[in-house]
């Protein structure tokens, strides 16, 4: 139509009527609408870019160098077996994991730092891939700085969580992965969202993300109430933690422990697996976590009753 | 002083105003009246053709499909008919615009498109031409008269400018003054599709610089429900169908006037 | 599984989805809300492939949003169902198709109707009486053919779609455990507890 106008006109404006006269048939917008850029879509271009390989399918290029179980001798090995956990409970969050990396069936390092501490009140956990995870939630800090300066408060952990999701989902298939339960204290209370490359956020209570969660759920379900104390809590966090440093090979190590209050998150601890077997958490050698241990100190405990029955 | 700023259209004058919508205005002004009347059940619309003459050859309004003429009064859609005044091909790219709009609305939501939505369509395009450079606004005023599932009958107006406006009756084009006063007086609020069409005749009767009215001078055209359907059903008149209704409210011509000019 | 049912009535659609969220062998979340309110008369369920369900379903709501913000009106539930159903036709044909299965239930108010679409992910899309995505469809529709009465009431209806879940949870072998359910009708949409 007017495609008279339209020939006599080559320069800049001309084309910005073109566009809105296409208003007729599409109604598609640029990413930046939809995002929260806060008024500064100019200074933060929407999700942002990053370089992809330059191969014509990158993601089947990735594949084919990250696959170690098709092919042992494969170039780059994903850590995949993990445990982390978090829960929110009356006294804030608890976030626990375990330290292992794992490259197929060797145990690549030992105390991994698999929280992440994004700002002083907030945390992303580990699970996946290890640079996948680091990269996007310290991206992910930027960007809760960023929102700080501009709007004068804190990012909220829903909005915060909701950033890294949208940025994950835009990369959706091309070979991202991670599992990561974003944790903090904002205006709302405690809170905690689980995020993945899928693309799934979740809001909930409780969450256990990697290969040794189902054994780190038997135990966190069962001992979980929201009333719970601090020290039951974070007592529940190392116990949940330890069960599946025990049962699944490619977690364990050590379980790292944090608490989140109103006033930010704080570092409990570093507590050795095996240690916590045997003597628990404290120094108190047969106070473990471990069946055997446990057993034996019951049966322990009942001599003494009998003997002190007896006597 | 003013005439520094008459031939750019992007360009307002030091007392605001935009040179080349008013002129753009004030040549639609001079066009062949166009009418609209509101109804409870239907609308009404008429237009005066201004290009006339026994050596045209109207075959085509005669037998062909839709009916009318193809100089003023057109159906944008099965829900929607348009009469215009102004530059006749300015009017003809709008149509083919509108048409094309009620087309991709179909396309995207499987229903007519409704007739606001159509007037909007088209004025965002008008508003377009009166702010980038270079361009020149369409020449052309627009009634639309149609019918949708949201607000029922509707009768809009929209103007050079880019605006646009909802009327219960209205008129554009020459003397638009004084039908528009003339509608003042005789509309009334439950007015029914049978008195519009009588009030829109009479009206355009006189408003219309000839003292009689034939088909060589007038389109024609009404929408209502169909009965059985329930859906829109948009008549354009042939013109023997007009002259038909004239004879039926009266206002034909004399039989010794067409005898004098043949 | 994931599982959604939807039935007309006199008047009103009910929309049922599970509550579920899982990921590989493991309930992520029991009380995910998997029913959008995406304009006042308008409900939509959706499932499938995780991440693209509410990527998908937020678009939808914005733009039927952003329609009701320009034009003061809602769009109906056959022309908001049409341009649901292109968006993922025009989505398969893209390097990332939305891989979405939705039911959408809505009540025309210009008509005083109530509307069923089933759409799939392929773009497929039907008007029902009743319908239903996911594993419970094949246990719920030969219930439906049999049970189902366009002219029942909402209690009536909401017996009926007891029926389909008590079924679900009594035949197959990952039932879900809690359902979300939705009713839309002249009223708008709310959430019924059962």
């Amino acid at each position: 139509m007017n495609s008279i106008a339209n020939r006599f006109s080559t320069t800049g404006p001309i084309s910005e009527l073109r566009k809105a006269q296409f208003h007729v048939e599409d109604d598609e917008f640029a990413d930046s609408v939809w995002g929260s850029e806060a008024g500064f879509g100019s200074l933060a271009k929407g999700v942002p870019n990053f370089t992809v390989p330059s191969v014509s399918d990158p993601s089947a290029f990735l594949r084919l160098h990250t696959d170690d179980f098709a092919d042992p001798n494969c170039r780059i090995k994903i850590q995949h077996g993990t445990t982390t956990l978090a829960f929110r409970f009356q006294g804030g969050v608890i976030v626990a994991v375990d330290s292992r990396a794992t490259a197929g069936s060797y145990v690549a390092s030992g105390t991994v730092k698999k929280v992440i501490e994004i700002n002083p009140y907030l945390l992303g956990t580990m699970a996946g891939g290890a640079a996948d995870c680091q990269y996007w939630e310290t991206y992910l800090g930027i960007h809760c700085r960023l929102h700080e300066l501009r709007n004068r408060e804190r990012i909220s952990v829903s909005a915060a969580s909701k950033y890294l999701s949208n940025l994950v989902y835009s990369y959706k298939g091309m070979g991202l992965s991670m599992g990561t339960m974003i944790c903090g204290w904002d205006k709302t209370g405690p809170a905690v969202f689980y995020v993945d490359s899928d693309g799934t956020r979740l809001k909930g209570d409780m969450f256990s993300v990697g290969s040794g969660s189902t054994f780190a759920y038997g135990v966190l379900d069962q001992g979980y109430r929201w009333d719970l104390t601090d020290e039951e809590a974070q007592e529940l966090g190392r116990r949940s933690i330890y069960a599946a440093g025990h049962r699944d090979a490619f977690s364990g190590n050590t379980c790292n422990l944090y608490h989140v209050k109103e006033d930010g998150w704080k570092f409990i601890g570093n507590y050795d697996i095996s240690k916590l077997h045997y003597d628990g958490p404290g120094e108190t050698p047969g106070a473990g976590y471990g069946y055997g241990v446990r057993i034996e100190r019951n049966s322990a405990a009942a001599a003494a009753t009998s003997i002190t029955v007896q006597a | 002083m003013s005439r520094r700023y008459d031939s750019r259209t992007t360009i307002f004058s030091p007392e605001g105003r935009l040179y080349q919508i008013e002129y753009a205005m004030e040549a639609i002004s001079h066009a062949g009246t166009v009418l609209g009347v509101l109804a409870k059940d239907g609308v009404v619309l008429a237009a005066e053709k201004k290009v006339t003459g026994k050596l045209l050859d109207l075959s085509g309004a005669k037998e062909g499909g839709y009916g009318g003429s193809g100089e003023k009064i057109f159906l944008l859609n099965s829900n929607v008919i348009g009469g215009v005044a102004g530059l006749t091909a300015d009017a003809n790219s709008l149509i083919n615009y509108a048409r094309s709009a009620a087309q991709q609305h179909l396309l995207q939501y499987n229903e007519d498109i409704p007739v606001e939505l159509l007037a909007q369509r088209l004025c965002d395009m008008k508003q377009g031409y009166t702010q980038y450079g270079g361009l020149r606004p369409f020449g052309v005023s627009l009634l639309y008269a149609g019918y949708d599932q949201h607000y029922q009958f509707q009768l809009y107006h929209s103007d050079p400018s880019g605006n646009y406006s909802g009327w219960k009756a209205t008129c554009i084009g020459a003397n638009n003054g004084t039908a528009q006063s003339l509608l003042k007086q005789e509309y009334k609020d439950d007015i029914e599709v049978k008195a519009a069409i009588s009030l829109v005749l009479k009206t355009m009767s006189k408003t219309m610089d000839s003292t009689t009215l034939g088909s060589e001078k007038l389109e024609f055209a009404v929408i209502t429900l169909d009965p059985e359907t329930k859906l829109p059903k948009a008549k354009i008149y042939k013109p023997d169908e007009i002259d038909e209704l004239l004879q039926a409210e009266g206002l034909a011509k004399k039989e010794d006037d067409n005898a004098m000019k043949s | 599984m994931e599982t959604s049912f939807a039935i007309t009535g006199k008047g009103y659609v009910i929309v049922a989805s599970d509550t579920t969220a899982a990921r590989s062998i493991v309930k992520m979340k029991t009380d995910e809300d998997k029913i959008k309110v995406v304009s006042p008369h308008l409900l939509m369920s959706y499932s499938g492939e995780p991440g693209d369900t509410l990527q998908f379903a937020e678009y939808v709501e914005r733009n039927l949003r952003l329609f009701h913000i320009r034009n003061n009106y809602s769009l109906r539930p056959s022309a908001a169902a049409s341009w649901i159903r292109r968006s993922l036709a025009q989505s398969l044909r893209s390097r990332k198709p939305y891989s979405v299965n939705l039911m959408l239930g809505g009540f025309d108010v210009t008509a005083d109707t109530p509307h069923l679409y089933w759409i799939d992910y392929l773009g497929t899309m039907t008007e029902v009486p009743f319908g239903a995505h996911g594993y419970g469809s094949y246990f719920a529709l030969s219930l439906l053919d049999r049970y189902h009465d366009p002219e029942a009431t909402l209690e009536e209806g909401l017996v009926t779609l007891k029926r389909c879940i008590d079924e679900v949870a009594k035949r197959l072998v990952v039932s879900p455990g809690k359902y979300k359910i939705k009713v839309v009708d002249k009223d708008g949409a709310r959430e019924i507890e059962m």
